[in-house]
């Protein structure tokens, strides 16, 4: 298993479009790193640059403190796992597990022993005799995952594995990946567009948008402090609540509300006195109390556990998470406080902390 | 596991390709036999029924043969039986029509003349007698994996029993 580095990593496709800006991330031995953002963002692109399979514009990629930047990808010792699996259709699961052992020559003991060894840990066993057509989405994506593990790479890729199973499968898949990297102690890198196989997984996030990393850190920090609006409009589910408004006398004035600041914030907000400011909340963060800020119920979606209120605070729409079933009708009106905001900047979206 | 059982276990996974790659071998060797034996510069030997059985067989021969080729690869012991059957039906073919057609002759210019030169006639005996051989191999390599496989999975049986 080994460290990866990716420092100042830039990707301009012949194009010129330009998919990645100055990347950089040190990923330790045995970590899994997960890279999260929309559609287009540039984590393919980056995540294809470290297996070798687009060129790096700029920028240097280190295995091991071992610079591999223009190395081959056959030499990088490095195993990528495709959305669409890959498999050889002709090919039994034992046949496509085996497969890149075979073309490096290595000896048929040696090969079977670890193909079975890979098919155990991903419960593939009875499967082995199988063709790629007779196996389940899941199934698939772990054959998919032990032609990778027979390698024994020193770091493993994953673009969206998970992708194209059904929610439940997802969600199961996605544990076994988590044991998976548990019990292999590898080095992976996962790219997603989900949020909630990024919090579950991660030891770290990157979170990334229109090619720039926008923040990295534990899903924890990435939920908890996002570093500006975008990452904090990303993660989490529902998406935080904004409103614009700015700070005056102690307080966070809206066109819809006023929110009083406490000392603490206060002590933060000094020198934005009478400046633009955006306001989130999480909708878990919205409490119902007495008295404080009207809610319009447009909507009430009960989820079993929580219920999720959608309504209008004045002119700003707001989505609330109770914590208990609620049967809010079109037009009734309750009053919600917040018991955890962000403040940001609204000239640099930057979070101010 | 040992090299031994290594080996042993990797039959469960692996289909019997050596096998079934002999047989298809001696097909094609079978049918260099066919398009060579019909050949003469001098006279024939065309035998209207012998002829007509002989077309048949070849067809009947390719179609099963061919069959076998698949079937071995999965263990099957009765198409292993069936290649050595074929195999040793492929020796006893030298005896009918290569043995009529060289011994047949025809009178040019007032002399007894072979239709069948001697180096066609070695040259036909070889490529039955190769297919044949061939199969014959096949055969015997298919009943003895099969054979290993099977003890193997009943070993494996009375262990997980156990
Ligand atoms: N071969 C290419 N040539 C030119 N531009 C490309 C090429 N591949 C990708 N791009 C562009 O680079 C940007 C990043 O693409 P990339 O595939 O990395 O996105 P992504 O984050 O993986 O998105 P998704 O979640 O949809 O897979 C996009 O704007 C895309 O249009
Ligand atoms: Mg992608």
């Amino acid at each position: 298993m080994a460290s990866l580095k990716l420092q100042h990593l830039e990707k301009i496709y012949d194009n010129k479009v330009q998919a990645v800006y100055d990347f950089n991330l040190d990923v330790k031995d045995g970590e899994l790193i997960v890279l999260v953002g929309p559609s287009g963002c540039g984590k393919s692109t980056t995540l294809r640059m470290v297996a070798g399979l687009e060129d790096i514009t700029s920028g240097k990629l280190l295995i091991d403190d071992r610079d591999i930047t223009s190395m081959p990808p056959k030499d990088r010792d490095i195993a990528m796992v495709f959305q669409n699996y890959a498999l050889y259709a002709h090919m039994t699961v034992y046949e496509n597990m085996a497969f890149s052992l075979v073309l490096r020559k290595e000896n048929k003991n040696v090969i079977h022993q670890k193909v079975l060894a890979a098919a155990e840990i991903l419960g593939l066993t009875d499967q082995l005799n199988k063709k790629p057509a007779q196996l389940s989405g899941g199934q698939r994506q772990r054959v998919a995952m032990g032609r990778a593990i027979v390698r024994t790479p020193k770091v493993f890729l994953f673009d969206e594995p998970l992708s194209n199973l059904d929610a439940k499968l997802r969600g199961a898949t996605r544990r076994e990946i988590l044991l998976l990297h548990k019990r292999l102690r590898a080095t992976m890198l996962y790219v997603t567009h989900d949020q909630t196989e990024a919090l579950t997984l991660a030891d770290r996030i990157v979170c990334m948008s229109m090619g720039h990393v926008q923040q990295i850190g534990t899903p924890l920090e990435l939920y908890d402090t996002p570093a500006n609006l975008f990452v904090a409009s990303f993660i989490g589910l529902p998406p935080m609540n904004f409103f614009e408004g700015r700070i005056e006398n102690g307080s966070f004035v809206s066109e819809d509300f006023k929110y009083p600041l406490n000392a603490e914030q206060k002590e933060l907000l000094k020198a934005y006195e009478n400046k633009e400011m955006t306001l989130g909340v999480r909708p878990e963060n919205v409490v119902r109390a007495d008295s404080g800020i009207r809610v319009r119920v447009n909507l009430n979606e009960n989820l079993g556990q929580t219920t999720l209120v959608h309504g209008t605070a004045g002119s700003s729409k707001i989505t609330c998470k109770f914590r208990e079933w609620c049967d809010y009708k079109e037009g009734d009106e309750v009053y919600v406080g917040f018991d955890r905001v962000h403040f940001f900047d609204k000239e640099t979206s930057n979070a101010v902390r | 596991m040992d090299e031994k059982q290594i080996r042993r276990d990797r039959l469960r996974y692996s289909k019997n390709k050596t096998s079934s790659g002999l047989a298809l071998l001696a097909i094609v060797l079978n049918v260099f036999y066919f398009v060579s034996i019909y050949k003469s510069d001098v006279g024939n030997y065309y035998y209207t029924w012998l002829t007509g059985v002989s077309i048949i067989f070849n067809l009947v021969f390719m179609l099963t043969v061919f069959l076998c080729s698949e079937g071995v690869k999965n263990y099957h012991l009765g198409y292993s039986v069936t290649l050595i059957v074929v195999g040793v039906i492929q020796f006893v073919r030298t005896r009918i029509i290569p043995k009529k057609a060289y011994e047949a002759v025809v009178i040019l210019a007032d002399q007894e003349t072979k239709v069948m030169t001697d180096a066609q006639h070695t040259r036909i005996i070889i490529y039955l007698i190769a297919s044949g051989a061939l199969l014959i191999l096949a055969g015997v390599i298919g009943i003895i994996k099969t054979a290993t496989l099977r003890a193997y999975e009943k070993e494996l049986e009375t262990k997980t029993a156990a």
